[in-house]
């Protein structure tokens, strides 16, 4: 593979998020573990000409655990975050999102922001994860930084990260239990179809997010409207899940719309058993 | 752009375009075979190496990225007439290979799993090994070769410790 | 089981043993150098310019601006390799000329000094096609007035006589054998029918597919990842319009074959580009090439229709099998053989009449793929036999035990069958399973289902030849065309079988790896052939062998030759080891005498006798090595997901005489596990325009680790064949069972017909939710003599 002809790409390993955010107005990509951006070529996609890595950016690989909520640099890898919050309570969906996600050797490597900034990746485990949880996101600009809820950041990313930097994610310490149910085709290894994360609240407020399910993943409030203030089995979540799924599944190669659909109320009937159970999944 | 880091620990240069999969480095420019390029994609870890001790797929890892690391390639992981790793002697024992193509990339991943994990079950072992994909063999053999090399490096820990009782 | 096999064939006892691999050690360390790895930066890169449609004519082909493009030194054009080639029927041109007919079909090749040259010159090349409506299915191949895939089927050139031939139908197989309409308008008789479809099976080997050519002395030499040199070597004298002996093939290590590697495709185009240029050119499939035009296992669409007694006795059978081969004939041509043996086996069958019938169309072409055809019609057989059990109110299992294939019975082209092998195998599973038990208890409320269901199969004998060096320090060297695909038969089976004929120890048989220009004609590895063909041929070399040491020990010993036997390195008088003489003292004798001691063996299989009349277009008419399988698969079914996880898998196969019983069992579990992926997980499916959009390993899903369960396997021993020491084929009929256990296992638990595969999960919850229906075939007629060109 010769790339000597044509200019030189620009590579700045940087160590501040200042320099970063710099780099980013002049127009650099951003470059954390590389996992879905080193795909681009396979895609038809030439690689950026201009890259900037945070790999070198201390504060962006630090997890603080604090009484009240939990911040993750977004250069933290899926295996760093399992590894930081194995055991805390009330985030058990987030650990099992990140130690079930894609194979060993990809979570070694592959980023929390990365999970959250691909455009394209419907399938990312982290996002519904950290919906269930309420998270909040923190992006920085050339003129400071703001912090946003997720929602609002997944309804808004393609336009706020042309020109914004995600450094943090914050995960308030909320939720009594959380679990993850995610579908992979086979054992595990493969993107999964469809994912539940349902987490609940200390004053018992349900949330529900489903991920892989649409082109992005997003809170099931007509379901949590039905779950707001009574105590339901499994069983019982299934059928209301029955009755509020308003999903309009995506087709793929690997399964179409009405099977990601179909799945998704024993998905939420397991991932309540797994909440009963004091979460995980 | 030049970037610096050990490999096999040996002081490398490459000066080229940084995002070059390391794995294009290892076979083109140093040619180091070992690691195979096989769907290029992260998904069956053919390509595995070590950097910094951790197992990673070589297809995915920008060259620019393993700045100032140490990389362990196959072909490092046990040189010239040095013994086998033991893992790669319980694979050979066991008659575990077929074509052959997955394993340096199997036993990459693996011999790290093992060092961290050494009381590891069969289907933790197997959870392991969700990157790693053989068309070959259906996999028991080498899990079976896993857990009589652990079983193997448990009796002989044990073994250690009542000697020194 | 062991004292009377040394009894009955004593060099068995030097012959039988767990030998592990030779090439393992450096497998491991990454040390081998597969065809992949011997890229070097003095060598040319090719790459090749592929139809983005389906169906259309070249308009245009301007290559003037790649020409100039900096770095390449060639560009090849289907005008430089005019010659068509094929199995039965020429129709495969090299590079496309004039028109296309798949997407992905290379149309030119360029060969510049870095791969990244090459493919920036690609994107200069001026091409217009003008698009036709494209053939994708067999439903409209088949169609009145359909366009023809290739207008000018009829000027081929015939390769093979036999078969009949008519536009969209590349081939047509036929057998009839006794009254089927008689036996189906019985009174006593119900009739059962099934449809049956399949998808592809892409092979996904590790190392793709790769060639290396140069020129050399007015010759090609090709280095390259194949099973079949010699067809390499004879489709790029055909191709290059050179005579076949100016071509030379060597091939190194080979990273997974499975049948993908049992044709020539890039290979000729390495030759033609290093003519070109002089120098030593590469091209290595990327990843996606490699899977968008996989030459896969074909899809398949199959009827079935049988008349059964109320006692079970099955008076009547016929059946249409469509196969696709996609837009050139290829592998599918020689496979339309096979339906009489895997569907046409099995059961004993009163009358019978099958057809089956390669179908062009705009899509990828298919080839081979272990277990070629018999995976499907094993499937469809099986699936079938439960339905008739079902309609008529039989236990699968006591229906299988009556009607299974013994001595004397007949198969569908009127072979008669010897010995009774499937039913004492099928008693062998009852033991397996009283020892294992039964696995129901891990279903933990999901749907259990268990299947035992049975396989026809055989091995491809075919001409081998062997070559055997004698050397002075008492080893020997054989050299064949061999290939080892990563089976362990080139390091394991034929030095273990060399080394017992000669009293040596497998380590000091040294195996040449495949060549040409030095070994004789072999028709590759596939079909289960290497140990029984190249074994039969290695045993002739070693006769020859061992009578020269003979002959000249029985000189310096002064004892007769008849009182000589070759055992621990020496020639010694029978039965006093240790005595006589060292074979290496009689080698070096002989060296000074008369010459080295050499020895040479050809083998090729004997026919064996059909009914004549029954079969028409078969380039196989009676099996020459049948082999049988029983396989059983217990399943738990997600009601909820449609997952299918296998929770136990059994299996008894018919081994002939098992060398290395362990290297038996891995290449089983490791054809059950490829099997299952079949069954369950490995779909292709093609786009509107013709692609296969399943190209990486992302949307392609081989099992991992995690979908898989240890099995557990009888090898049977003693039933006949005619393969040297007694051996059949093991490594590729573990597969064939696996989609037909695993079906009739997910139908036993879900209480739906399974009619197609892959079983992925939506599938599956789709049978549970009813929205999978039985496949309907308008493009098959109802009456069996419609669906023949006869």
């Amino acid at each position: 593979m010769d790339m000597r002809e044509g200019p030189e790409r620009i590579f700045d390993s940087v160590a501040t998020v200042a320099e970063a955010v710099d780099a980013r107005a002049a127009g650099a990509a951003v470059l954390a573990g590389g996992t879905w951006i080193m795909r681009d070529p396979r895609r038809g996609v030439a690689l950026p000409e201009r890259i900037v890595a945070l790999s070198k950016i201390a504060e962006l690989q630090r997890v603080d655990v604090l009484d009240d909520r939990v911040s993750i640099g977004a250069a933290v890898t899926h295996a760093g975050l399992a590894q930081a919050i194995n055991g805390l309570a009330g985030l058990e969906g987030l650990a099992a999102a990140a130690t079930g996600a894609a194979n060993p050797a990809i979570r070694r490597v592959a980023t929390v922001g990365g999970n959250l900034c691909t455009l394209d990746f419907a399938a990312a485990d982290l996002v519904p994860a950290l919906l269930a949880l309420d998270a909040q996101v923190e992006l920085m600009v050339a003129d400071g930084g703001r912090i946003l809820p997720i929602s609002t950041f997944l309804a808004e990313r393609a336009v706020l990260l042309k020109t914004a930097l995600l450094t943090r994610v914050i995960v308030p310490r909320a939720a009594t239990a959380s679990a993850h149910v995610r579908l992979p085709l086979r054992k595990a290894g493969d993107y999964p179809v469809a994912i539940v994360s349902v987490a609940r609240a200390s004053g018992g407020a349900i949330r529900v997010a489903v991920g892989s399910v649409e082109p992005v993943a997003r809170r099931w409030t007509a379901l949590e409207d039905e779950l707001s203030g009574k105590a339901v089995t499994p069983e019982e979540t299934q059928a209301l899940a029955e009755k509020t799924n308003d999903f309009m599944g995506r087709d793929g190669i690997e399964a179409e719309g009405w099977y990601r659909r179909e799945v998704l109320p024993a998905l939420v009937r397991r991932a309540f058993a797994a909440l009963q159970k004091g979460g995980a999944a | 752009m030049t970037v610096t880091f050990q490999l096999n620990g040996d002081r490398c240069r490459f000066h080229d375009d940084p995002m070059t999969p390391l794995l294009d480095v290892l076979r083109q420019e140093k040619f180091l075979t070992g690691a195979k390029a096989v769907c290029r994609e992260g998904f069956c870890g053919a390509c595995t190496v070590h950097v910094d001790g951790e197992p990673v797929m070589s297809c995915l890892k920008p060259v620019g990225l393993v700045s100032g690391c140490s990389v362990t390639t196959i072909e490092g992981l046990s040189s010239g007439d040095q013994t086998l790793h033991p893992l790669q002697a319980a694979f050979e024992a066991a008659d575990v290979v077929q074509c052959g193509m997955c394993f340096p990339g199997m036993v990459m991943s693996l011999s790290a799993f093992v060092r961290d994990n050494p009381e590891a079950t069969r289907p933790e072992i197997k959870t392991a090994m969700s990157g790693n994909i053989c068309r070959c063999t259906g996999y028991e053999r080498i899990i079976d070769a896993v857990a009589d090399h652990l079983e193997a490096q448990k009796s002989g820990r044990q073994a250690k410790e009542t000697a020194h009782v | 089981m062991s004292e009377t096999l040394s009894e009955t064939a004593p060099e068995l006892s030097a012959t039988v043993m767990d030998l592990p691999r030779r090439d393992a050690r450096d497998k491991l360390r990454g040390r081998t150098r597969y065809t992949v790895d011997r890229v070097r930066p003095d060598m040319l890169h090719a790459v090749l310019l592929r139809s983005n449609v389906p169906a259309g004519r070249i308009v245009k082909l301007d290559v003037e601006a790649a020409r100039n493009a900096p770095g390449v030194r060639a560009i090849a054009t289907g005008h430089d390799a005019p010659g068509l080639y094929g199995i039965g029927i020429a129709d495969h041109p090299l590079l496309a000329i004039d028109t296309v007919r798949y997407h992905g079909e290379p149309i030119i090749a360029i060969a510049a000094e870095t791969e990244a040259e090459a493919r920036a010159a690609l994107a200069l090349v001026e091409l217009e096609i003008e698009p036709l409506a494209p053939v994708l299915t067999m439903a409209e191949a088949l169609a009145k007035n359909a366009r023809l895939v290739h207008e000018g089927w009829r000027d081929y050139e015939v390769l093979t006589e036999g078969g009949a031939r008519e536009g969209n139908i590349a081939w047509e197989a036929r057998t009839t054998r006794g009254d089927v309409d008689a036996a189906f308008a019985r009174p006593d008789v119900k009739i059962v029918e099934t449809t049956i479809r399949v998808g592809r099976q892409s092979h996904a080997p590790f190392e793709p597919r790769t060639a290396i050519g140069s020129w050399e002395n007015g010759r090609a030499h090709i280095e390259t990842s194949t099973q079949v040199p010699w067809t390499v070597r004879n489709v790029t004298g055909r191709v290059l319009q050179l005579p076949p002996g100016r071509v030379r093939v060597t091939v190194p290590p080979v990273g997974g074959g499975f049948g993908l590697k049992f044709d020539a495709t890039i290979e000729p185009i390495t030759a033609l580009l290093a003519r070109m240029t002089g120098r030593t050119v590469v091209i290595e499939n990327t990843r996606q090439e490699e899977m968008a035009t996989c030459l896969c296992r074909e899809n398949a669409e199959i009827l079935i229709r049988s008349a059964v007694t109320a006692d079970g006795e099955i008076a009547g059978r016929e059946a249409v099998v469509l196969m696709d081969c996609g837009a050139y004939g290829g592998e599918q041509i020689f496979l339309s053989t096979m339906t009489a043996h895997t569907l046409g086996g099995n059961y004993r069958v009163g009358a019978m009449r099958l057809v089956s019938r390669a179908v062009y169309t705009n899509t990828p072409p298919n080839g081979a793929f272990r277990a070629c055809n018999g995976v499907y019609n094993t499937f469809a057989l099986e699936r079938h036999t439960d339905e008739i059990c079902q309609a008529l109110g039989f236990d699968p299992l006591a229906f299988r035990k009556k009607n299974v294939l013994g001595d004397g019975d007949l198969g569908a082209t009127g072979q008669v069958f010897e010995g009774d092998v499937l039913g004492p195998m099928l008693e062998r599973m009852d033991g397996l399973r009283a020892v294992t038990g039964t696995a129901e208890d891990k279903a933990d409320g999901r749907l259990y289902g268990r299947a035992t269901t049975v396989g026809t199969w055989f091995v491809f004998v075919g001409p081998s030849a062997a070559t055997i060096n004698m050397n002075a320090d008492g080893s020997a060297t054989l050299v064949t065309s061999g290939v080892e695909i990563g089976s362990g038969t080139m390091m394991q089976s034929l030095p273990q079988i060399v080394a017992g004929q000669l009293g040596l120890t497998p380590d000091q048989v040294v195996v040449r790896e495949a060549d040409t220009d030095s070994a004789g004609l072999d028709v590759g590895v596939g079909g289960g052939r290497t140990t029984v063909s190249i074994g039969a041929a290695s045993i002739g070399a070693a006769d020859e062998v061992r009578n020269k040491l003979f002959g000249f020990a029985s000189e310096l010993l002064q004892t007769r030759p008849e009182e000589l036997e070759l055992v621990g390195g020496r020639v010694a008088i029978k039965g006093r080891p240790g005595s006589g003489i060292a074979i290496s003292t009689v080698v070096q004798h002989a060296q000074t005498v008369s010459g080295p001691i050499t020895g040479t063996g050809s083998f090729t299989g004997k026919p064996v006798p059909s009914m004549s009349g029954c079969a028409f277009g078969h380039m196989i008419e009676a099996l020459e090595i049948p082999v049988f399988v029983v396989h059983e698969a217990e399943v738990a079914v997600d009601p909820d997901t449609g997952h299918v996880e296998v929770l136990a898998y059994r299996v008894v196969q018919d081994v002939g005489r098992a060398l290395n019983r362990r290297a038996i069992m891995g290449q089983i579990q490791g054809g059950v596990v490829q099997g299952l992926g079949y069954a369950l997980h490995e779909a292709v499916t093609i786009s509107v325009d013709g692609r296969i959009r399943e190209d990486g390993f992302e949307t392609y899903r081989l099992p991992l680790a995690g979908d898989v369960v240890p099995v557990v396997a009888d090898l049977y021993e003693g039933a006949p064949s005619s393969g040297p020491l007694g051996t059949k084929g093991a490594g590729e009929v573990p597969i064939l069972g696996v989609a037909a256990a695993i079906g009739c296992a997910v139908a036993n638990a879900t209480g739906k017909q399974v009619r197609e595969l892959p079983l992925t999960p939506p599938r599956v919850l789709g049978l549970l939710k009813g929205r999978e229906t039985a496949p309907e075939f308008p493009h098959i007629a109802a009456s069996f003599e419609a669906n023949t060109l006869a």
